[in-house]
């Protein structure tokens, strides 16, 4: 790879990094949020390495090349990259251009559901009603606590619609630890309306649906839907928090 | 698509304008004009334009596929960078004796020496790759810069700290996990003098570190870009792979496996091996995957940061593909035998 083809590579693989974390959300999609300071770093320094490289080298490629005379046929001289460097070009572009869209639907109906943290002690859970409350608490209420607080109360979650297959559909949230890669999935199942579309942002409410002894394994995370209202994807969307909506 | 024509716009009408210039001045100093560089960069940006518009792109499976690839890269890209740019300061800056003189003079000393500084390099895999391959261009015995590639990224604070919030009440699994790794990384450094043949690895063409002639800087920054660009690259071959794993293989075989002791130490270090997740987060997808034993999910954590397809790539890009299948192999060896030894001991 010559050297009028690197300062492109890294000026767009620096813009894209840019575009992603410093001027959208979008690397939301695909890392969490703490990678941002070092995306934008990362983005700057590839920006100058590229400028630099327009700038100041351009005569020094010719010159090393007369410098070196035969001896740089082994293959390693600095003013050129390997060939495997073109494929840089694929994620930069797809940046700059054509963002992959976020996980969803798909990506939940094929994981298993994720086997959710032993707890021992539970707070008493507060009066407000219906009480917001994420997927993974929620299982974790149903499964473990042995006080039952969560009987007969009305809950409020939100997550997307992934559809079962063979019917019904669930209540479901991707949780990225680092990023896109080891996403894991949380799913309530609902029951009591009609599935939506895959991937609907929604906030339901409900009460537990019965089905396995509460405060046991054998509970089922479902719920009886007792109503359900159409919400903007948070800007969180790859945690289990409670979401963060966008204000408009 | 209406957003498709109004970039393709900017495309043609913003790239003349960058392009022109150089090539007069090029021109000028009679140098072929670098008219195949930017018609193959103008064509892929023209085929990723013309692609947007095709359905089979976003399919559900090849949208996740290709959000997964783009994760990993993303995600992997200022690891990366600062691995090339300490790899790039070490070429530049650091006197040549100075590892020499600070590493025991026996190769077999300086073995576990190099794996327990592992401890200072933070940060995922990927950065290790090129300071490991700096440390040996700067007189660094291969046996050593081994052990220090392999337990850098498993060793270090943040991953040990990882670790520990993972497993919250199982201090034992961050003792085995960092045993295990040190083990690994040693064995393989030995393993390496015993067996190690110099004619597996590419033939390293030897930066000379500071020439006179040359300022450090520029020195510095070329050696960076070239490693970068280099790695960079193979990084996303890598991604690529552990991707198609990553989509195509369906979480519910975990289940399948877990029954059997034997079978699922196995199974999830195979696991670790596709599915290439970063050693930050290794542990905490070790920790979901409750149907298995500690000692399984042990192998996991062992074997993730040491072997996967992305850092197999790396490897072949950087030292070679002979040396890549080689060590990888018996990496993965070592390091299943370490977990287990380890894990039956402590978990």
């Amino acid at each position: 790879m010559k050297r009028t083809a690197q300062v492109p590579l890294l000026v767009l693989t620096g813009l894209g990094l840019l575009h992603t974390a410093l001027f959208t959300d979008l690397y939301l999609r695909y890392v969490k949020e703490g990678l941002r300071p070092l995306l934008i770093i990362s983005g700057a320094l590839l920006l100058l390495l590229g400028l630099a490289h327009a700038a100041l080298d351009r005569g020094t490629a010719d010159e090393e090349k007369h410098d070196h005379g035969h001896g740089h046929d082994h293959g390693h001289d600095h003013s050129t990259a390997p060939r495997i460097a073109w494929l840089l070009f694929l994620p930069a572009l797809s940046l700059l251009f054509y963002a992959p869209p976020a996980l969803g639907a798909y990506t939940a109906s094929h994981a298993g559901s994720e086997a959710v943290k032993q707890q021992k002690r539970f707070a008493a859970l507060p009066a407000t009603s219906p009480l917001p409350m994420t997927l993974t608490d929620f299982t974790t209420r149903v499964q473990q606590d042995k006080e039952l607080a969560i009987k007969g109360r009305s809950v409020e979650m939100t997550g997307f619609a992934t559809p079962v297959r063979g019917g019904g559909w669930d209540l479901t949230r991707i949780i990225f630890t680092c990023c896109a890669a080891d996403a894991q999935t949380v799913k309530v199942h609902m029951y009591g309306t009609p599935a939506p579309p895959a991937n609907t942002w929604l906030a339901v409410t409900g009460t537990w649906h019965t089905q396995g002894a509460l405060g046991t394994r054998t509970a089922a995370a479902a719920l009886d839907v007792h109503g359900t209202r159409n919400i903007a994807q948070p800007v969180n969307a790859f945690t289990d928090d409670l979401p963060l909506t966008p204000s408009s | 698509m209406p957003k498709t024509d109004e970039l393709l716009d900017v495309t043609e009408t913003a790239i003349p304008a960058a392009v022109h210039p150089p090539e007069r001045r090029r021109r000028a100093v009679r140098r072929p004009p670098p008219t195949t560089a930017f018609a193959l960069a103008l064509g892929l940006a023209a085929a990723v334009l013309a692609l947007s518009g095709t359905p089979w792109l976003n399919d559900p499976a090849v949208a996740a596929w290709r959000t997964v690839c783009l994760a990993i890269t993303v995600q992997a890209l200022p690891f990366l960078l600062l691995g090339t740019a300490l790899s790039g300061a070490i070429n530049a800056f650091v006197p040549a004796d100075l590892f020499t003189k600070v590493l025991p003079k026996r190769a077999a000393l300086a073995v576990p020496v190099a794996g327990i500084a592992g401890v200072v390099l933070p940060g995922c895999e990927c950065a290790s790759v090129p300071v490991a391959n700096s440390l040996i261009r700067r007189g660094v015995t291969p046996a050593a810069a081994f052990a220090f590639l392999l337990s850098a990224p498993a060793i270090n604070p943040i991953v040990l700290t990882a670790t520990a919030v993972a497993f919250p009440g199982s201090p034992a699994m961050v003792l085995a996990r960092l045993l295990a790794s040190l083990a690994t990384a040693a064995v393989m450094g030995w393993l390496w003098l015993w067996l190690g043949r110099e004619e597996w690895l590419r033939p390293v063409v030897r930066h000379t570190g500071h020439q006179s002639g040359h300022s450090r800087f520029t020195e510095f920054r070329l050696g960076f870009q070239h490693d970068f660009l280099h790695a960079g690259g193979f990084l996303v071959l890598g991604a690529m792979a552990a991707a198609t794993f990553n989509v195509t293989v369906p979480r519910s075989v975990l289940d399948t496996f877990s029954g059997s002791p034997w079978l699922s130490v196995l199974f999830l270090a195979a696991l670790a091996v596709v599915l290439a997740v970063c050693s930050e987060a290794d542990a905490f997808v070790a920790a979901s995957l409750t149907g298995f034993s500690p000692t399984a999910r042990l192998a996991f954590m062992v074997v993730g940061p040491m072997v996967d397809l992305k850092l197999i790539a790396l490897q072949a890009g950087t030292f070679g593909r002979a040396f890549a299948v080689r060590f990888s192999t018996a990496t993965t060896v070592v390091a299943v035998a370490a977990s287990v030894l380890i894990g039956g001991a402590l978990l």
